[in-house]
């Protein structure tokens, strides 16, 4: 039990980690998870991967969407920049995928750069429209460039490998995928809090303030285009890695909302948001799913109707939360924390 | 000591109920399904759902395999390819099943590798991709018929056997499912002697076709081949052609070959041709119709009509019952055995749902014409059973 804790600077307010406990607890949670793949079968695992890509890809949109306020509706597409990327070069100039992998991120963020110009002059809804333009003309290239991504039918794609060992299997690419996940997210949690974290927070709370106290919105509108679509490319070269096989489909627009989704779900502007977010967005179908299934068994004949429904709940839910805590998740989360750090003597 | 007196029969019945369970279980075939009971295939996946369950509940009726009893496991994919990679995988960790069944193209090829490396099971599909009918890349994924260039296959003969000299022209929509057969479909109609005079391409539910439907006048086509598409655009283009005076027939392939296309298009299907591999619904001659029509009535008694979706999923069990049988004979129930019974599928019959099935390449390249009766709002045969080389 904690009973408060004293801060001297305000260096240590800033500090990821502020106590030794909630370093054991966080150190407990990384064994669990390092366990975990021992023992869970192929379906938890290929869940856990999935939930860790849409991490990385929620993550990024976070910093883009919730951190500098550009509201982004094309981010599937750059997932699939990415995917296509490490396909292409993997499958066409022989890339090892950990050389490919971090050149899709690259040719991502170079697409976002590119995706992210308009947003200099247009703002809020206009800036939505145009990146869903960026969602269209990207997948109509996926679909009708087809001497390089060989159109509709797609590429296979070996799975990554390290000498003779190869990550085909759910169990080796989860470790692929916790790694990649914790430098992300690491990453991302250490970037809002320096110089240029500042400065997201600042664009996106009033661009026209930031500019006069000296920020270069130029700069720093495009670098959170940039960041964002690097992630989203690892994120896309890692799901193409994971299911070896690529084709337009998997990127549509329906996506770039799901990830908004997350992003909103779990907190606008919190890492641990998108975190949640990403969890609460795959996990919530495999659930009500696996409700629907059991409910088949008692009311068999009813799966007509119990199959529709599931996608209602999920729904209800999404709005639920919206309502009854617009900050997401990562509020719910944050006041159970403060609830237990007093706890049982609180005031 | 009430307690303790209590538990000792209480444990013992436990274990008599989990034993007696096992015993159960090992009596059971299972065969998985990711169907796409929501989501944009929906229309046509809860037909097939429903032939596929029921083929497989009319076998345990007969008795089951050679006694054994099937366990139909099904989850919905919703269309969507990482969810339905989630239920795949959910449904082969939990059940481990033998065989399986799944919803989409893209399925089939995200889970090829898996399927032909690790898990060793039969499994086919919703699709008639001709990419996954290819035994030498993957033997145990296997097409319920022909795909859907042997469709174009049929189409062009039957073509070729009414006007050696027609001009055809393809309108297809611009996915994956579109364009599948036109590669081929090309080759074909250069080697029949057809001149192919036009492509259009159009989105699925496109509503301005205004363009496409001005150069189909401009190269004046006898014949027009859909695929792609399920309902709309087909109805406005033939709408407009017929608007222009064009004399062109329309032709379809399975998907265009259901009831609902002639619903839609109402008097403007006069003429119109489609290609189908299975019997209709009111092909009332056919004894596995008469059967499906009385397990239908005693089952579902609320249900007048399945459409041609639904016998897909019926042959795809029949298909599933006849290797599972072949296989539990041989004393080779395993994803291999499977394999091996499905090679030797050769003239077989399915109570008249279709030609005398043989396998060739893991898929049954039969099928035949059919013409739109406006009147009766049904296909009638415009051609024998045909079957493509």
């Amino acid at each position: 039990m904690r009973c408060g804790d004293l801060k001297e600077s305000y260096l240590e307010d800033e500090k990821i980690f502020q106590s030794l406990f909630v370093k054991i607890c966080l150190g407990i949670f990384f064994v669990v998870l390092l366990i975990v793949p021992f023992v869970a079968g192929p379906y938890v695992l290929y869940i856990m991967n999935l939930i860790g890509f849409s991490i990385i890809a929620a993550v990024g949109l976070n910093l883009l969407t919730g951190f500098t306020g550009q509201i982004s509706l094309g981010h599937a597409a750059f997932v699939g920049v990415g995917g296509y990327t490490t396909a292409i070069l993997v499958t066409r100039l022989g890339f090892p995928f950990w050389v490919a992998l971090p050149c899709a991120g690259f040719v991502s963020a170079g697409m976002g750069l590119i995706i992210g110009i308009p947003s200099l002059r247009v703002k809020g809804l206009y800036l939505c429209i145009a990146t869903l333009a960026a969602q269209f003309i990207l997948e109509f290239v996926f679909v009708h460039w087809e001497s390089m991504t060989k159109g509709i039918r797609g590429i296979n794609v070996p799975p990554p490998r390290i000498g003779s060992f190869e990550f085909n299997t759910e169990k080796s690419y989860y470790f692929i995928t916790f790694i990649l996940v914790i430098l992300v997210v690491g990453f991302a949690r250490n970037l809002v809090r320096t110089k240029w974290g500042r400065a997201f927070l600042a664009i996106r709370d009033r661009d026209l303030s930031a500019e006069i106290i000296g920020i270069n919105l130029f700069r720093y509108k495009l670098a959170a285009f940039a960041i964002s679509s690097f992630f989203a490319g690892i994120a896309g070269g890692l799901w193409v890695g994971f299911i070896k096989v690529v084709t337009p489909e998997h990127f549509p627009f329906s996506l770039s909302i799901q990830y908004l989704a997350m992003v909103i779900v779990g907190g606008m502007g919190s890492i641990l948001g998108s975190i949640f977010g990403a969890i609460f967005m795959t996990l919530t179908p495999e659930l009500l799913n696996m409700l629907v299934g059991s409910s088949k068994e008692m009311f068999p004949g009813l799966d007509q109707f119990f199959i529709p429904l599931k996608d209602i709940i999920f729904g209800g839910l999404i709005v639920g939360f919206l309502v009854f805590e617009p900050h997401g998740l990562a509020e719910i989360w944050h006041r159970i924390k403060t609830f237990f750090t007093l706890w049982p003597f609180s005031y | 000591m009430k307690i303790r007196q209590l538990c000792v029969p209480a444990i013992v019945l436990a274990v008599l109920v989990l034993l007696s369970g096992m015993v159960w279980a090992q009596e059971e075939i299972k065969v998985g399904a990711v169907q796409p009971i929501t989501g944009r295939f929906a229309f046509a996946g809860v037909n097939i759902n429903a032939g596929l369950e029921d083929a497989l509940m009319m076998a345990n009726e007969d008795g089951g395999i050679n006694g054994k009893k099937i366990k139909y496991i099904m989850e919905d994919g919703q269309y969507q390819l990482d969810v339905a990679i989630a239920a795949f995988k959910r449904i082969m960790t939990r059940d481990n099943p033998l065989v399986m069944y799944g919803e989409s193209t893209g399925l089939g090829k995200a889970m090829s590798p898996d399927i032909k490396d690790r898990l060793k099971i039969l499994y086919s599909s919703t699709s008639f991709s001709s990419e996954l009918a290819n035994p030498a890349d993957n033997p145990f994924i296997f097409v319920p018929g022909p795909t859907y260039a042997d469709m174009f296959g049929v189409l062009l003969k039957y073509i070729a056997k009414e006007n050696p000299k027609a001009k055809v022209a393809f309108f297809y929509s611009d996915t994956e499912f579109g364009k599948d057969p036109i590669e081929a479909a090309r080759v074909m109609t250069k080697k029949l002697g057809l001149e192919l005079v036009a492509e259009e391409v159009a989105q699925v539910g496109a509503v301005d076709v205004t363009s496409q439907v001005l150069d189909l006048k401009r190269k004046n086509p006898d014949f027009v081949i859909f695929q792609g598409f399920v309902v709309a655009p087909i109805t406005s283009v033939i709408k407009q052609c017929r608007d222009f005076g064009m004399k062109t027939q329309f032709m379809g392939t399975f998907w265009g070959a259901s009831k609902m296309v002639l619903e839609n298009l109402g008097p403007v299907a006069e003429g119109y041709l489609a290609v189908n591999p299975y019997m209709y619904w009111w092909n009332d001659d056919v004894p596995m119709i008469k059967k499906i029509k009385a397990y239908t009535a005693k089952t579902h008694p609320k249900v007048t009509y399945r459409d041609n979706s639904y016998m897909q999923g019926f042959m795809t069990g029949l298909i599933f019952i006849e290797c599972m049988k072949r296989a539990d004979k041989a004393g080779q129930l395993n994803g291999l055995g499977l394999v091996k019974a499905l090679e030797s599928l050769k003239d077989f019959d399915s109570g008249g749902l279709s030609a005398p099935f043989t396998n060739k390449d893991n898929k049954f390249p039969v099928a035949r014409v059919w013409k739109a009766n406006v009147e009766k709002q049904i296909f009638e045969p415009a051609s024998d059973w045909m079957t493509v080389e």
